[in-house]
Protein backbone atom coordinates (compact mmCIF):
# COMPACT_ATOMS: atom_id res chain seq x y z
CA UNK A 1 0.00 0.00 0.00
CA UNK A 2 0.81 3.52 -0.93
CA UNK A 3 -0.21 6.57 0.63
CA UNK A 4 -0.15 10.27 -0.62
CA UNK A 5 -1.12 13.57 0.58
CA UNK A 6 -2.49 14.85 -3.06
CA UNK A 7 -3.51 18.60 -3.61
CA UNK A 8 -7.01 18.58 -4.77
CA UNK A 9 -9.77 21.75 -5.45
CA UNK A 10 -7.41 23.41 -2.80
CA UNK A 11 -6.59 21.29 0.07
CA UNK A 12 -4.85 18.08 1.32
CA UNK A 13 -6.32 15.14 -0.01
CA UNK A 14 -5.07 11.36 1.93
CA UNK A 15 -5.31 8.81 -1.06
CA UNK A 16 -4.48 5.44 -0.29
CA UNK A 17 -3.25 3.39 -3.31
CA UNK A 18 -3.20 -0.60 -3.17
CA UNK A 19 -2.05 -2.74 -6.23
CA UNK A 20 0.05 -2.55 -9.43
CA UNK A 21 -0.48 1.02 -11.13
CA UNK A 22 -0.95 -0.98 -14.75
CA UNK A 23 -3.92 -3.05 -13.39
CA UNK A 24 -7.80 -1.94 -14.04
CA UNK A 25 -8.09 0.98 -11.68
CA UNK A 26 -11.04 1.26 -8.83
CA UNK A 27 -12.08 3.75 -6.69
CA UNK A 28 -13.94 3.24 -3.70
CA UNK A 29 -15.97 6.13 -1.69
CA UNK A 30 -16.64 6.19 2.07
CA UNK A 31 -19.75 7.15 4.07
CA UNK A 32 -21.09 10.11 5.23
CA UNK A 33 -18.67 11.50 8.30
CA UNK A 34 -16.29 7.94 7.90
CA UNK A 35 -13.30 7.73 5.84
CA UNK A 36 -11.28 5.03 3.92
CA UNK A 37 -10.43 2.86 6.99
CA UNK A 38 -13.76 1.03 6.03
CA UNK A 39 -12.42 -0.50 2.98
CA UNK A 40 -9.39 -1.29 5.20
CA UNK A 41 -10.10 -5.54 4.88
CA UNK A 42 -11.13 -4.93 1.18
CA UNK A 43 -8.93 -2.80 -0.75
CA UNK A 44 -5.11 -5.00 0.02
CA UNK A 45 -7.57 -8.18 -0.82
CA UNK A 46 -9.16 -6.80 -4.17
CA UNK A 47 -5.81 -5.38 -5.29
CA UNK A 48 -4.90 -9.15 -4.91
CA UNK A 49 -7.30 -9.75 -7.38
CA UNK A 50 -6.08 -7.80 -10.15
CA UNK A 51 -7.07 -4.52 -9.25
CA UNK A 52 -5.36 -1.18 -8.73
CA UNK A 53 -7.65 0.30 -5.71
CA UNK A 54 -8.01 3.60 -4.77
CA UNK A 55 -9.41 4.81 -1.51
CA UNK A 56 -9.36 8.26 -0.94
CA UNK A 57 -10.77 10.27 2.32
CA UNK A 58 -13.44 13.03 0.93
CA UNK A 59 -12.17 16.04 1.99
CA UNK A 60 -12.93 17.26 5.80
CA UNK A 61 -12.82 13.57 6.28
CA UNK A 62 -10.00 10.99 8.19
CA UNK A 63 -6.81 12.26 7.19
CA UNK A 64 -7.90 14.65 4.55
CA UNK A 65 -7.88 18.58 5.24
CA UNK A 66 -11.58 20.07 5.16
CA UNK A 67 -12.77 21.66 1.93
CA UNK A 68 -11.50 25.30 2.21
CA UNK A 69 -15.52 26.33 1.79
CA UNK A 70 -15.68 24.87 5.03
CA UNK A 71 -17.88 21.35 5.51
CA UNK A 72 -19.37 20.24 2.28
CA UNK A 73 -23.26 20.35 1.79
CA UNK A 74 -23.58 19.54 -1.45
CA UNK A 75 -22.80 15.82 -2.94
CA UNK A 76 -22.29 17.32 -6.78
CA UNK A 77 -18.89 19.07 -5.07
CA UNK A 78 -18.00 15.38 -3.72
CA UNK A 79 -18.60 14.10 -7.22
CA UNK A 80 -16.79 16.89 -8.77
CA UNK A 81 -13.71 16.62 -6.59
CA UNK A 82 -13.77 12.46 -7.51
CA UNK A 83 -13.63 13.12 -10.91
CA UNK A 84 -10.28 16.03 -10.52
CA UNK A 85 -9.22 12.65 -8.57
CA UNK A 86 -9.28 10.47 -11.11
CA UNK A 87 -7.67 12.74 -13.56
CA UNK A 88 -5.06 13.50 -11.49
CA UNK A 89 -3.80 10.12 -10.94
CA UNK A 90 -4.34 9.44 -14.73
CA UNK A 91 -6.61 6.54 -13.54
CA UNK A 92 -7.78 5.19 -16.84
CA UNK A 93 -11.45 4.02 -17.10
CA UNK A 94 -12.04 2.91 -13.60
CA UNK A 95 -14.63 1.34 -11.72
CA UNK A 96 -16.25 3.72 -9.25
CA UNK A 97 -17.56 1.81 -6.03
CA UNK A 98 -19.44 3.76 -3.30
CA UNK A 99 -21.69 3.01 0.04
CA UNK A 100 -24.90 5.21 1.20
CA UNK A 101 -23.41 9.16 0.12
CA UNK A 102 -20.32 6.90 -1.48
CA UNK A 103 -22.40 5.62 -3.60
CA UNK A 104 -24.66 8.58 -4.46
CA UNK A 105 -21.71 9.76 -5.24
CA UNK A 106 -20.49 7.32 -7.76
CA UNK A 107 -23.68 7.84 -9.43
CA UNK A 108 -23.17 11.23 -9.61
CA UNK A 109 -19.64 10.51 -11.47
CA UNK A 110 -21.16 8.59 -13.71
CA UNK A 111 -24.18 10.86 -14.53
CA UNK A 112 -21.36 13.37 -15.28
CA UNK A 113 -18.57 11.70 -17.23
CA UNK A 114 -19.69 7.97 -18.06
CA UNK A 115 -17.01 7.81 -20.93
CA UNK A 116 -14.42 8.20 -18.37
CA UNK A 117 -15.61 4.86 -16.57
CA UNK A 118 -15.42 1.35 -17.47
CA UNK A 119 -18.52 0.77 -14.39
CA UNK A 120 -20.28 1.87 -11.62
CA UNK A 121 -21.30 0.06 -8.22
CA UNK A 122 -23.67 2.22 -6.03
CA UNK A 123 -24.44 0.48 -2.97
CA UNK A 124 -26.93 1.63 -0.04
CA UNK A 125 -27.82 4.81 -2.24
CA UNK A 126 -30.98 5.83 -4.27
CA UNK A 127 -31.38 8.66 -6.45
CA UNK A 128 -33.51 10.80 -4.23
CA UNK A 129 -34.35 10.24 -0.41
CA UNK A 130 -37.68 12.24 -0.17
CA UNK A 131 -36.34 13.94 2.20
CA UNK A 132 -35.32 11.71 4.67
CA UNK A 133 -34.04 12.47 6.77
CA UNK A 134 -35.13 15.87 7.31
CA UNK A 135 -32.96 18.72 6.77
CA UNK A 136 -34.85 20.80 9.29
CA UNK A 137 -33.48 18.55 11.91
CA UNK A 138 -30.54 18.17 10.40
CA UNK A 139 -29.80 21.82 10.03
CA UNK A 140 -30.43 21.63 13.64
CA UNK A 141 -27.89 19.21 15.05
CA UNK A 142 -24.65 21.30 13.41
CA UNK A 143 -25.70 23.19 16.34
CA UNK A 144 -23.44 21.46 19.26
CA UNK A 145 -25.97 22.14 21.65
CA UNK A 146 -29.26 20.70 19.52
CA UNK A 147 -27.41 17.59 19.46
CA UNK A 148 -26.90 15.43 22.60
CA UNK A 149 -25.87 12.10 22.84
CA UNK A 150 -24.23 12.76 19.71
CA UNK A 151 -22.06 9.54 20.13
CA UNK A 152 -24.52 7.06 21.58
CA UNK A 153 -26.32 8.24 18.93
CA UNK A 154 -23.91 7.23 16.15
CA UNK A 155 -22.73 3.87 18.14
CA UNK A 156 -26.50 2.59 18.46
CA UNK A 157 -27.61 4.01 15.28
CA UNK A 158 -24.89 1.83 13.58
CA UNK A 159 -25.43 -1.04 14.55
CA UNK A 160 -29.66 -0.58 14.43
CA UNK A 161 -28.51 -0.34 10.78
CA UNK A 162 -26.53 -3.26 10.05
CA UNK A 163 -27.92 -6.71 9.25
CA UNK A 164 -28.99 -9.62 10.44
CA UNK A 165 -26.33 -11.69 9.78
CA UNK A 166 -23.49 -9.76 10.90
CA UNK A 167 -21.96 -11.13 13.91
CA UNK A 168 -22.42 -9.21 17.46
CA UNK A 169 -18.67 -8.95 17.67
CA UNK A 170 -18.19 -7.90 14.02
CA UNK A 171 -21.10 -5.10 14.57
CA UNK A 172 -19.53 -3.83 18.20
CA UNK A 173 -16.58 -3.08 16.28
CA UNK A 174 -18.10 -1.47 12.94
CA UNK A 175 -20.11 0.94 15.57
CA UNK A 176 -17.37 1.70 17.53
CA UNK A 177 -14.92 2.64 14.52
CA UNK A 178 -18.31 5.03 13.58
CA UNK A 179 -17.90 6.63 16.27
CA UNK A 180 -14.83 8.23 14.33
CA UNK A 181 -16.62 11.22 12.54
CA UNK A 182 -16.55 14.93 13.24
CA UNK A 183 -20.39 15.69 13.64
CA UNK A 184 -20.53 18.74 11.96
CA UNK A 185 -18.97 16.91 8.66
CA UNK A 186 -21.35 14.25 9.27
CA UNK A 187 -24.17 16.04 9.60
CA UNK A 188 -23.07 18.47 6.50
CA UNK A 189 -23.22 14.80 4.52
CA UNK A 190 -26.25 13.97 5.69
CA UNK A 191 -27.52 17.44 4.08
CA UNK A 192 -25.76 16.73 1.02
CA UNK A 193 -27.44 13.24 1.04
CA UNK A 194 -30.97 14.33 1.49
CA UNK A 195 -31.22 17.20 -0.72
CA UNK A 196 -29.23 15.28 -3.42
CA UNK A 197 -31.53 14.37 -6.73
CA UNK A 198 -30.18 12.44 -9.36
CA UNK A 199 -33.84 11.08 -10.78
CA UNK A 200 -33.38 13.59 -14.08
CA UNK A 201 -29.72 12.40 -14.45
CA UNK A 202 -30.25 8.58 -14.18
CA UNK A 203 -30.63 8.04 -18.25
CA UNK A 204 -27.17 9.99 -18.69
CA UNK A 205 -25.32 7.11 -17.40
CA UNK A 206 -24.44 4.69 -19.70
CA UNK A 207 -21.05 2.84 -18.66
CA UNK A 208 -22.20 -0.30 -16.78
CA UNK A 209 -23.76 -0.05 -13.62
CA UNK A 210 -25.22 -1.88 -10.53
CA UNK A 211 -27.12 -0.95 -7.69
CA UNK A 212 -26.97 -2.87 -4.03
CA UNK A 213 -29.15 -2.59 -1.48
CA UNK A 214 -29.51 -4.97 1.96
CA UNK A 215 -32.60 -6.17 3.00
CA UNK A 216 -31.90 -4.78 6.40
CA UNK A 217 -31.04 -1.52 5.68
CA UNK A 218 -33.24 0.83 7.30
CA UNK A 219 -31.55 3.87 5.62
CA UNK A 220 -32.71 2.82 1.98
CA UNK A 221 -36.16 1.80 0.68
CA UNK A 222 -35.57 -1.53 -2.03
CA UNK A 223 -38.09 0.23 -4.39
CA UNK A 224 -36.70 2.95 -4.65
CA UNK A 225 -33.59 1.46 -5.27
CA UNK A 226 -35.43 -0.57 -7.91
CA UNK A 227 -36.81 2.58 -9.48
CA UNK A 228 -33.45 4.09 -9.75
CA UNK A 229 -32.01 1.12 -11.26
CA UNK A 230 -34.86 0.69 -13.91
CA UNK A 231 -34.16 4.45 -15.37
CA UNK A 232 -30.09 3.67 -15.65
CA UNK A 233 -29.81 1.74 -19.05
CA UNK A 234 -29.06 -1.61 -18.54
CA UNK A 235 -28.61 -0.98 -14.82
CA UNK A 236 -28.59 -4.60 -12.55
CA UNK A 237 -30.00 -4.03 -9.24
CA UNK A 238 -29.29 -7.13 -6.23
CA UNK A 239 -30.99 -6.69 -2.91
CA UNK A 240 -28.53 -8.26 -0.31
CA UNK A 241 -30.24 -10.73 2.35
CA UNK A 242 -29.34 -9.81 6.02
CA UNK A 243 -27.27 -7.20 4.71
CA UNK A 244 -27.48 -3.60 6.35
CA UNK A 245 -26.32 -0.37 5.28
CA UNK A 246 -22.60 -0.67 5.16
CA UNK A 247 -22.09 -4.27 2.62
CA UNK A 248 -18.40 -3.80 2.19
CA UNK A 249 -17.77 -3.70 6.45
CA UNK A 250 -20.75 -6.31 6.92
CA UNK A 251 -19.66 -8.99 4.72
CA UNK A 252 -17.34 -11.37 5.24
CA UNK A 253 -14.73 -11.64 2.00
CA UNK A 254 -16.70 -8.51 0.60
CA UNK A 255 -13.53 -8.47 -1.86
CA UNK A 256 -14.62 -11.57 -3.61
CA UNK A 257 -17.83 -10.55 -4.02
CA UNK A 258 -17.37 -6.86 -5.39
CA UNK A 259 -14.77 -8.80 -8.05
CA UNK A 260 -17.36 -10.82 -9.31
CA UNK A 261 -19.91 -7.77 -9.31
CA UNK A 262 -17.36 -6.27 -11.75
CA UNK A 263 -16.64 -9.43 -13.87
CA UNK A 264 -20.61 -9.28 -14.25
CA UNK A 265 -20.27 -5.83 -15.62
CA UNK A 266 -17.02 -5.93 -17.67
CA UNK A 267 -19.09 -8.98 -19.90
CA UNK A 268 -22.41 -6.67 -20.03
CA UNK A 269 -21.61 -3.80 -23.12
CA UNK A 270 -22.35 -0.48 -22.32
CA UNK A 271 -25.48 0.87 -23.57
CA UNK A 272 -25.50 3.06 -26.40
CA UNK B 1 -61.43 -23.11 -2.94
CA UNK B 2 -65.14 -22.04 -2.82
CA UNK B 3 -64.57 -25.24 -0.04
CA UNK B 4 -62.74 -23.09 1.92
CA UNK B 5 -65.81 -20.58 2.49
CA UNK B 6 -67.49 -22.29 5.02
CA UNK B 7 -66.48 -22.90 8.27
CA UNK B 8 -62.35 -22.50 9.00
CA UNK B 9 -60.18 -22.63 11.58
CA UNK B 10 -58.53 -25.72 13.97
CA UNK B 11 -61.34 -25.84 16.26
CA UNK B 12 -62.00 -29.12 18.20
CA UNK B 13 -66.00 -29.49 17.43
CA UNK B 14 -67.99 -28.78 20.54
CA UNK B 15 -65.80 -28.18 23.11
CA UNK B 16 -64.18 -25.64 25.19
CA UNK B 17 -61.13 -25.20 27.11
CA UNK B 18 -62.36 -23.09 29.50
CA UNK B 19 -59.23 -20.98 29.97
CA UNK B 20 -59.06 -18.81 32.35
CA UNK B 21 -57.44 -15.20 33.08
CA UNK B 22 -54.76 -17.18 34.20
CA UNK B 23 -53.73 -19.45 31.23
CA UNK B 24 -53.09 -16.26 28.96
CA UNK B 25 -49.65 -15.13 28.71
CA UNK B 26 -48.76 -11.69 26.57
CA UNK B 27 -46.91 -13.17 23.85
CA UNK B 28 -48.83 -16.19 22.97
CA UNK B 29 -49.75 -16.88 19.93
CA UNK B 30 -52.43 -18.48 17.24
CA UNK B 31 -52.53 -18.24 13.35
CA UNK B 32 -56.42 -19.70 12.14
CA UNK B 33 -57.43 -19.97 8.74
CA UNK B 34 -57.45 -19.79 5.44
CA UNK B 35 -60.86 -18.31 4.93
CA UNK B 36 -61.72 -17.68 1.52
CA UNK B 37 -64.43 -14.78 0.74
CA UNK B 38 -67.57 -15.64 -1.67
CA UNK B 39 -69.69 -13.59 -3.45
CA UNK B 40 -72.16 -15.00 -0.98
CA UNK B 41 -70.20 -13.61 1.85
CA UNK B 42 -70.91 -10.15 -0.04
CA UNK B 43 -74.29 -10.46 -0.76
CA UNK B 44 -74.82 -11.81 2.58
CA UNK B 45 -73.14 -8.93 4.40
CA UNK B 46 -74.56 -6.82 2.34
CA UNK B 47 -78.35 -7.54 3.35
CA UNK B 48 -77.08 -7.81 7.18
CA UNK B 49 -75.24 -4.38 7.00
CA UNK B 50 -77.70 -2.77 4.83
CA UNK B 51 -74.60 -0.86 3.45
CA UNK B 52 -75.26 -0.73 -0.01
CA UNK B 53 -72.66 1.56 -1.46
CA UNK B 54 -71.86 1.39 -4.87
CA UNK B 55 -68.30 0.21 -3.68
CA UNK B 56 -69.67 -3.25 -2.40
CA UNK B 57 -71.33 -4.02 -6.09
CA UNK B 58 -69.95 -5.08 -9.12
CA UNK B 59 -67.12 -7.02 -10.58
CA UNK B 60 -64.82 -4.99 -8.39
CA UNK B 61 -66.38 -4.70 -5.27
CA UNK B 62 -64.86 -4.28 -2.14
CA UNK B 63 -66.26 -5.81 0.72
CA UNK B 64 -67.60 -3.54 3.98
CA UNK B 65 -64.65 -2.71 6.27
CA UNK B 66 -66.40 -4.50 9.21
CA UNK B 67 -66.33 -7.56 7.48
CA UNK B 68 -63.11 -8.19 8.17
CA UNK B 69 -64.02 -7.78 11.83
CA UNK B 70 -66.56 -10.12 11.94
CA UNK B 71 -64.79 -12.96 10.25
CA UNK B 72 -61.73 -11.94 12.55
CA UNK B 73 -64.00 -13.06 14.95
CA UNK B 74 -65.08 -16.01 13.84
CA UNK B 75 -61.86 -17.18 12.86
CA UNK B 76 -60.52 -16.51 16.48
CA UNK B 77 -63.61 -18.34 17.89
CA UNK B 78 -62.33 -21.18 15.75
CA UNK B 79 -59.28 -21.36 17.44
CA UNK B 80 -61.18 -22.76 20.83
CA UNK B 81 -59.13 -21.06 23.02
CA UNK B 82 -62.10 -19.20 24.38
CA UNK B 83 -64.38 -20.81 26.31
CA UNK B 84 -66.43 -20.63 29.46
CA UNK B 85 -64.85 -18.31 31.29
CA UNK B 86 -65.29 -15.40 29.03
CA UNK B 87 -67.81 -13.00 30.37
CA UNK B 88 -68.31 -10.53 27.26
CA UNK B 89 -66.46 -8.50 24.90
CA UNK B 90 -64.54 -4.74 25.98
CA UNK B 91 -63.61 -2.88 22.89
CA UNK B 92 -62.05 -3.38 19.67
CA UNK B 93 -59.75 -0.77 17.94
CA UNK B 94 -58.88 -1.31 14.54
CA UNK B 95 -57.68 -0.49 10.99
CA UNK B 96 -58.19 -0.87 7.55
CA UNK B 97 -55.21 -1.84 5.47
CA UNK B 98 -56.37 -3.05 2.07
CA UNK B 99 -59.76 -3.83 0.35
CA UNK B 100 -61.21 -6.91 0.77
CA UNK B 101 -62.28 -8.55 -2.73
CA UNK B 102 -64.00 -12.28 -3.10
CA UNK B 103 -62.06 -14.35 -4.03
CA UNK B 104 -59.25 -12.85 -1.74
CA UNK B 105 -57.74 -15.66 0.89
CA UNK B 106 -57.53 -14.59 4.53
CA UNK B 107 -55.71 -15.58 7.80
CA UNK B 108 -55.53 -14.38 11.15
CA UNK B 109 -52.78 -14.01 13.49
CA UNK B 110 -53.71 -13.52 17.09
CA UNK B 111 -51.41 -12.04 19.63
CA UNK B 112 -52.33 -11.84 23.76
CA UNK B 113 -51.17 -7.81 24.32
CA UNK B 114 -52.04 -7.43 27.47
CA UNK B 115 -53.43 -9.17 30.64
CA UNK B 116 -54.69 -7.18 33.31
CA UNK B 117 -56.24 -8.39 36.23
CA UNK B 118 -59.65 -6.08 37.65
CA UNK B 119 -59.67 -4.74 40.77
CA UNK B 120 -61.66 -6.65 42.04
CA UNK B 121 -59.44 -9.52 41.60
CA UNK B 122 -61.68 -12.46 40.80
CA UNK B 123 -61.47 -11.70 36.71
CA UNK B 124 -59.02 -9.57 34.07
CA UNK B 125 -58.60 -8.20 30.96
CA UNK B 126 -57.17 -9.77 27.99
CA UNK B 127 -56.40 -8.11 24.94
CA UNK B 128 -55.47 -10.13 21.53
CA UNK B 129 -53.70 -8.39 18.95
CA UNK B 130 -55.94 -9.38 15.62
CA UNK B 131 -54.08 -9.22 12.30
CA UNK B 132 -55.77 -10.58 8.92
CA UNK B 133 -53.42 -10.94 6.28
CA UNK B 134 -54.05 -12.44 2.87
CA UNK B 135 -52.09 -15.61 1.31
CA UNK B 136 -49.21 -13.30 0.33
CA UNK B 137 -48.40 -12.00 3.81
CA UNK B 138 -49.82 -8.75 3.59
CA UNK B 139 -51.87 -6.97 6.46
CA UNK B 140 -55.36 -6.69 5.17
CA UNK B 141 -56.92 -5.32 8.27
CA UNK B 142 -55.67 -5.01 12.25
CA UNK B 143 -56.32 -3.91 15.63
CA UNK B 144 -56.82 -4.65 19.22
CA UNK B 145 -59.90 -6.38 20.64
CA UNK B 146 -60.50 -7.18 24.54
CA UNK B 147 -62.17 -9.56 26.63
CA UNK B 148 -63.20 -9.41 30.13
CA UNK B 149 -62.44 -13.29 31.25
CA UNK B 150 -63.04 -14.79 34.94
CA UNK B 151 -59.85 -16.32 36.93
CA UNK B 152 -59.66 -18.88 39.35
CA UNK B 153 -57.32 -17.61 41.76
CA UNK B 154 -56.84 -13.35 42.96
CA UNK B 155 -53.35 -12.22 41.87
CA UNK B 156 -50.10 -13.00 41.81
CA UNK B 157 -49.47 -11.86 38.15
CA UNK B 158 -45.91 -12.05 37.00
CA UNK B 159 -45.29 -8.26 36.05
CA UNK B 160 -42.26 -9.05 33.13
CA UNK B 161 -44.30 -8.67 30.55
CA UNK B 162 -47.31 -5.82 32.24
CA UNK B 163 -45.80 -2.92 29.93
CA UNK B 164 -47.02 0.13 31.86
CA UNK B 165 -47.53 -0.71 35.11
CA UNK B 166 -45.68 0.32 38.40
CA UNK B 167 -44.83 -3.85 39.45
CA UNK B 168 -43.76 -4.27 35.78
CA UNK B 169 -41.58 -0.44 36.08
CA UNK B 170 -40.58 -1.70 39.71
CA UNK B 171 -39.05 -5.08 38.40
CA UNK B 172 -37.41 -3.14 35.84
CA UNK B 173 -35.62 -0.53 38.09
CA UNK B 174 -34.40 -3.94 39.94
CA UNK B 175 -32.54 -5.03 36.97
CA UNK B 176 -30.78 -1.61 35.85
CA UNK B 177 -27.57 -1.85 36.16
CA UNK B 178 -24.59 0.27 37.06
CA UNK B 179 -23.96 1.84 33.93
CA UNK B 180 -27.71 3.08 34.12
CA UNK B 181 -26.55 4.73 37.47
CA UNK B 182 -23.14 6.67 35.61
CA UNK B 183 -25.44 7.62 32.81
CA UNK B 184 -27.90 9.73 34.58
CA UNK B 185 -25.16 10.86 37.60
CA UNK B 186 -25.79 14.56 36.43
CA UNK B 187 -29.87 13.94 35.57
CA UNK B 188 -32.83 15.37 37.67
CA UNK B 189 -36.21 14.19 35.71
CA UNK B 190 -38.61 11.82 35.72
CA UNK B 191 -39.02 8.92 32.11
CA UNK B 192 -42.46 7.62 31.75
CA UNK B 193 -42.88 4.77 29.89
CA UNK B 194 -46.40 4.15 28.09
CA UNK B 195 -47.63 0.95 26.42
CA UNK B 196 -50.81 1.62 24.75
CA UNK B 197 -52.52 3.82 27.56
CA UNK B 198 -50.62 1.91 30.50
CA UNK B 199 -48.41 4.74 31.55
CA UNK B 200 -46.09 4.31 34.77
CA UNK B 201 -43.32 7.35 35.46
CA UNK B 202 -39.46 6.55 37.09
CA UNK B 203 -38.62 9.59 39.24
CA UNK B 204 -35.22 10.18 38.19
CA UNK B 205 -32.11 11.61 40.52
CA UNK B 206 -28.93 11.69 40.05
CA UNK B 207 -28.76 8.16 38.64
CA UNK B 208 -31.32 6.67 41.91
CA UNK B 209 -34.55 6.04 41.21
CA UNK B 210 -36.37 7.66 43.63
CA UNK B 211 -39.89 6.25 42.82
CA UNK B 212 -41.91 4.65 40.28
CA UNK B 213 -45.35 5.38 39.81
CA UNK B 214 -48.42 6.27 38.11
CA UNK B 215 -47.88 10.00 37.75
CA UNK B 216 -45.69 12.61 39.33
CA UNK B 217 -46.57 15.42 40.71
CA UNK B 218 -45.01 17.90 38.21
CA UNK B 219 -45.78 15.39 35.15
CA UNK B 220 -42.90 13.97 33.02
CA UNK B 221 -39.94 15.37 31.58
CA UNK B 222 -40.52 13.30 28.63
CA UNK B 223 -43.10 10.13 27.44
CA UNK B 224 -41.53 6.69 25.32
CA UNK B 225 -44.62 5.29 24.31
CA UNK B 226 -45.02 2.23 21.73
CA UNK B 227 -48.36 -0.04 21.26
CA UNK B 228 -48.12 -3.22 23.53
CA UNK B 229 -47.31 -5.34 20.17
CA UNK B 230 -43.75 -3.11 19.67
CA UNK B 231 -42.98 -3.67 23.26
CA UNK B 232 -43.91 -7.33 23.17
CA UNK B 233 -41.04 -7.11 19.58
CA UNK B 234 -38.96 -5.66 21.63
CA UNK B 235 -38.46 -7.91 24.59
CA UNK B 236 -38.84 -10.95 22.30
CA UNK B 237 -36.20 -10.29 19.37
CA UNK B 238 -32.90 -11.64 19.47
CA UNK B 239 -30.68 -8.28 19.36
CA UNK B 240 -32.29 -5.79 21.45
CA UNK B 241 -34.20 -3.61 18.52
CA UNK B 242 -34.73 -0.26 21.22
CA UNK B 243 -33.01 2.23 18.42
CA UNK B 244 -34.00 0.00 15.63
CA UNK B 245 -37.86 0.63 16.67
CA UNK B 246 -37.13 4.17 17.69
CA UNK B 247 -35.48 4.95 13.76
CA UNK B 248 -38.41 3.51 12.25
CA UNK B 249 -41.04 5.75 14.10
CA UNK B 250 -42.72 2.54 16.29
CA UNK B 251 -41.60 4.37 19.48
CA UNK B 252 -42.58 8.12 19.47
CA UNK B 253 -41.59 10.20 22.16
CA UNK B 254 -43.95 13.25 23.86
CA UNK B 255 -42.52 16.33 26.00
CA UNK B 256 -38.73 17.21 26.10
CA UNK B 257 -37.31 15.51 22.89
CA UNK B 258 -33.76 17.04 23.53
CA UNK B 259 -33.64 15.55 27.21
CA UNK B 260 -34.94 12.29 25.34
CA UNK B 261 -32.21 12.33 22.83
CA UNK B 262 -29.92 13.04 25.69
CA UNK B 263 -30.64 9.74 27.18
CA UNK B 264 -29.93 7.47 24.57
CA UNK B 265 -27.50 5.16 25.93
CA UNK B 266 -29.97 5.28 28.90
CA UNK B 267 -32.80 4.40 27.49
CA UNK B 268 -31.15 1.26 25.84
CA UNK B 269 -30.50 0.40 28.87
CA UNK B 270 -34.18 0.23 30.37
CA UNK B 271 -34.42 -1.35 27.09
CA UNK B 272 -32.15 -4.16 27.90
CA UNK B 273 -33.77 -4.28 31.58
CA UNK B 274 -36.68 -4.86 30.24
CA UNK B 275 -35.57 -7.55 27.62
CA UNK B 276 -34.24 -9.10 30.77
CA UNK B 277 -37.54 -9.17 32.67
CA UNK B 278 -39.82 -10.27 30.33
Amino acid sequence: MRADYLTLRGSLAFVEQHGDDTAPPVLCLHTAGQSGVQWRHVAPALAARGYRVVVPDLPGHGRSEPAPGGPVQDLGEYAAWCLELIRTLGLRAPAVVGCSIGGKIALDVAARASDELSRVVAMAADAHTGGRPSAKGLRRELSDVAAPARTDRTHLGTLAVLGRSVPPARAELIATMHRREDPTVSTSDLLGWTAHDLRESLPRITCPAHLVVGDDDLWLDVDRVRWAAERIPGARCTVLAGVGHYPMEEIEGFDAVLDGWLAELTSVPAAS
Amino acid sequence: MTDLGERTGSAPPGTTTGRSFEDFAVGERWTAGPRAVTADDLAAFTRLSGDDHPLHAGPDAILQGPFGVAIAMGLLQGLGIHGDAVLGLLDTHWAYRRPVRVGDVLFLDVTIVRCRRTSRGDRGVVTRHLRLRDDGGETVQEGTTSALIAARTTGGDPPGRAFGTVPWAEALVARLDHGFTEDLATWDGTVALRSGDDEVALRIYRGRVLETVARTPRGATFVLGADPLTWLELVESADNPFMRLAMAGRFTVTGDGYEYLRLTGALHRLADAAREIA
